[in-house]
Formats: C-alpha cells, structure tokens, sequence
C-alpha cells in the first residue's frame, strides 16, 4: 500500500512537472526574446527616446575650423553615395538585422553602408602593418557576463560620414568600446558607445542608444537607391534645386 | 508496466529540459561542419578568367517559348550591367592622358540589395549562421538573407521582385537548403532567365576537412526551363583569422573611370 502511495506520488509529480515544461516551452516560443541573454539577435529599431548623449569635451586644439572642414567631408560622403561607416551606421534611419554567429556578429544596416562585424574568433586586432584603415574599423568583442563588449581600432581618417554623437568625429587614433546589453526581457538592447581619442577628446565620450526589438517576422526593406549621378539630387543636396509644388 | 515504474518515468521527462528550439535548432547544434565562415570563389577547371568560368556553366534547356522571349532580361543576376565608359576612338591616347573606361564609376545598382550573393563573383563572401537566420554578406554588393524561422514565402501578388528574392532555408545534415522566389527578373548563368515566379533552389555544404564549400544551383521553372537547369559553384575556407575586406569605391573620385595612363615612351 506504502509502494502504491509513493509510485501515485510519483507518477503525479512526473506529470505536472513534465506538464509545467511543456507550459514553460510554449511561453517561451511567444516571448522568443528571452531566450538567452547572450543572444541578441534580431531587428532593431531606435525611436525617438531612444538616445541618451551627452555634449562632448572635445579638446581645445580642436577648433571650429577644423570641425567644419570635416563636417564638408561628411557632406561629401553624402553627396557621393560613399560607404557611411561608423558610427553612422548605427543610427542609420533604418532597423539594424543584428545575428550572431559562432565566430561574429554582424550588424546589416538597411542601406548600401554594407555590413559591419564584431569578431568573437580574434584574441586582437589585425595587425596594423597588415589592416588597412576602414569605415568600420576592425572590431573584436567578447563576453563580460551578459554583457558584449566590442572594441574597435582602425578607423579611417577621412571616409564616410566621422561625426559622432555629441560633437567630435573620428579620426585614425580613435578608439570605441560598446558595451552591448539586453533589457527588459530581450525587448530593448542597450548600447553604451565609449570613444577616446588622444587628438579629440579630453576625457572618454560616452552615449547610449536603446534599441527596440521588432517582431521576428519583421521583413527588411530593400535599400533606398543612391545615385551620385543623378542630377537632381545632387542640387537638392547642395541646396540649388528650387522647390516644386508636390503633385 | 508497474505503476511505481511509469510515475519514474514521467518524473524523468518531466525534468528533462524540452529545447524550446525547434528540430531546425537541434539539428544545427548537431552539425559538425559549418558553412559560417570566410569564403572565395575557386575556379576549380583552372578557366583563368570569368569568361571562362561561365563556359564551364552547362547551358540551359529553355523552352521554346522562353527561347523565343530571351533577350528581355539583361546582365548578370539581372541587373542592368556595369555602366561603361564612351567607345574607344580606336587611337592610342598621347602621354599622361588617361583611358576612361567608366562613366559611372561605383554605382552599378545590379551588384547592390545582395544581387551578387546570387551569382558570386571573385569577391569574398561572409557566412554568419543563427538559428533563426543565416546571412550571406559579400565584399561587393549587400547580403542575403536567408530565414530559418518557419516563416514562408510571401505572396507575389503586389510584391516588388529584388535582386536577392526572398529565401527560406532547413538544414539537411551539414547541408543548407534554400528556396528563393521574388526574383528580379532577368538572366541566369548558362544562358537562362528567370522570373519572379521561377524557384531557385540552392544546397550550400562544405567540405568533410570544412576547407571547401560547394553551392549547387538548381533553376526551376516550367514556363521557361525544359528541365530544372542546375550547375555548381566551389570556394575556398580563407584562413583562421581572416576578416571582410572593405570595398572602397568613391563615385566623386575621377581615378576610379580610369584605367591606364599611357607613360612617356622610350625613343
């Protein structure tokens, strides 16, 4: 009777246990996001709360002179559909289809910036006497707890669209850490932007931007052409096309 | 069975963790040999140029009807082509001046939106591989998706085809199978077309030793093809360490419509 009692004990325990699993599985399929803090994959979407950055103290020797002469050279990058690069890239005006994979993430911006990576595979960076200076730079990352830490070097001077949130732009001895982190359940990731630069900053320049996650079934839209050709655009941009009435 | 023994086996799977992930999941987890990786095109038959690698394409059987229709669809993947530069006068050009081949330089709208992750050229291609979506990024031209998340093909009616399509993709084994429709519509190596209705399925796989990988191109449809039209592309693994080159092309920049610059001549 004893056996019998504890087999019944048992065979009710198995049963709402297995039951409670399934439960937990079938609630985990509807909220896919919090499946695991160290994945964060998906589509992302910053909205108009989404930025928390504060002015930058850039350095004295960075004059205004030398701030408009790049702010030209962005203007340019515009003007000529060049590759926009980083930071840019991050707060592009579109969703960002961010996948992480066994040996990097890859950022894809829904525009012709192309895709940026962080390598989880590299110990360092590349070589300075093999890399040559990009939009993006070279970025590794590794894990800190929940935590994706991503450091990047390499930046060119003078491509792309260099100006950074809160005032500065990037130069070849800028150095960005971000520091990536989910929230709220794996509907939010935050990203803690940190740049250091020895010819621009006096102290380390940190912002924030939150990300909202969009649904999984979210589709990209194909980009938006940019032809550095084509005449009208180029008089919109600078500023010599009259207004027409829309029709 | 006694009753003591199933009341075990229940409490058993009841504490097994059931993977929230799908079969789709648990099959990637078993793979041994990923497709996630650095990759570039091989010219396996030793062809020495893209004129030759597209010789070695088998040609298509398009029916009569196609056969009869071809000549809409234009360059590779069905982009427009390479914008080129005036006719050449058939006179060499005097010391220092420059041969312009290009008028357009960097802005070839058939190489963007992943169209030549259709049809790789000698460019690398970047594999990143999630459970929910694998992505195909190239040095030149975009990235594809490829959606291993159940969702389907959307339906066509009102839908804008693009240079990449919309891909779905499963796992079979090591083996990636992809199935994309939505194609713009235009030309496809070997002398076939395609339409945003005609199926391209794909299997991508690598090698046993993960050092090769091959993608088997299958071209499907029964307006225009008299059989499936299939052919094979093989790359390399780049090495431990290697990294997406960036590729620079500045459209504002006269030296990228040049070629040559004819130098002074010995007497």
């Amino acid at each position: 009777m004893k056996q019998h009692r504890v087999a019944a004990c048992l065979c009710c325990a198995g049963a709402i246990v297995a039951l409670a699993s399934h439960l937990a599985t079938a609630q985990g399929r509807q909220s896919a996001p919090a499946a695991s803090p160290r994945d964060f994959s998906g589509f992302w979407e910053l909205s108009f709360d989404s930025r928390h950055v504060p002015e930058a103290n850039l350095l004295p020797a960075v004059t205004r002179a030398m701030r408009t002469e790049r702010a030209k050279k962005d203007a340019y990058a515009i003007r000529w559909c060049n590759l926009l690069g980083m930071p840019f890239v991050m707060d592009s005006g579109r969703p960002l289809d961010i996948r992480q994979g066994r040996t990097a993430v890859i950022i894809v911006p829904e525009n012709a910036s192309g895709p940026r990576y962080l390598y989880l595979d590299r110990p360092g960076h590349v070589s300075e006497d093999i890399f040559d200076p990009t939009t993006y730079g070279d970025s590794i990352a590794h894990w800190e707890g929940d935590t994706l830490v991503a450091d990047t070097i390499g930046f060119h001077p003078d491509r792309g669209i260099a100006a950074i949130p809160g005032g500065g732009y990037r130069t070849a001895t800028s150095h960005l850490v971000e520091r990536y982190r989910l929230l709220q359940d794996g509907n939010i990731l935050s990203v803690v932007f940190t740049w250091t630069d020895p010819k621009m900053f006096r102290a380390p320049h940190t912002y924030e931007f939150r990300y909202f996650r969009l649904p999984a079934d979210y589709e990209p839209r194909t980009w938006l052409p940019c032809d550095p050709f084509d005449d009208g655009r180029t008089q919109f941009l600078e500023g010599r096309a009259a207004g027409s009435p829309a029709r | 069975m006694s009753v003591a023994k199933l009341g075990a086996i229940l409490l058993i799977a009841g504490t097994i963790p059931v993977a929230p992930a799908s079969a789709q999941a648990r099959a990637a987890a078993a793979r041994d040999v990923r497709i996630e990786g650095h990759w570039v095109r091989k010219d396996v038959g030793g062809a020495g140029s893209f004129g030759g690698l597209a010789d070695q394409i088998p040609p298509a059987q398009l029916t009569a009807e196609a056969a009869a229709g071809r000549g809409a669809g234009a360059g590779r993947g069905g982009g427009p082509g390479r914008a080129t530069g005036p006719a050449p006068s058939g006179r060499p050009n005097p010391v220092g001046v420059p041969y312009i081949v290009v008028d357009r330089p960097c802005a070839n709208p058939g190489r963007g939106n992943g169209a030549l992750l259709i049809n790789p050229d000698s460019g690398g291609i970047h594999i990143i591989e999630h459970k929910d979506e694998v992505i195909l990024a190239g040095e030149r031209g975009g990235v594809r998706r490829i959606y291993l998340d159940g969702r389907p093909h959307p339906n066509l009616a009102g839908r804008v085809p693009t240079l990449a399509g919309h891909s779905t993709g499963r796992y079979d084994g090591n083996a990636l199978i992809v199935d994309t429709i939505g194609l713009t519509p235009g030309g496809v190596p070997g002398g076939g077309l395609r339409s945003p209705e005609t199926h391209l399925r794909e299997r991508i796989e690598a090698a046993a030793d993960g050092k090769t990988m091959t993608i088997t191109y299958t071209w499907d449809d029964a307006k225009i093809y008299q059989k499936p039209h299939t052919y094979s592309y093989v790359f390399d693994r780049l090495p431990a360490g290697s990294y997406a080159f960036e590729d620079w092309c500045d459209a504002g920049d006269p030296i990228e419509k040049q070629s040559i610059v004819p130098p002074p001549q010995k007497p």
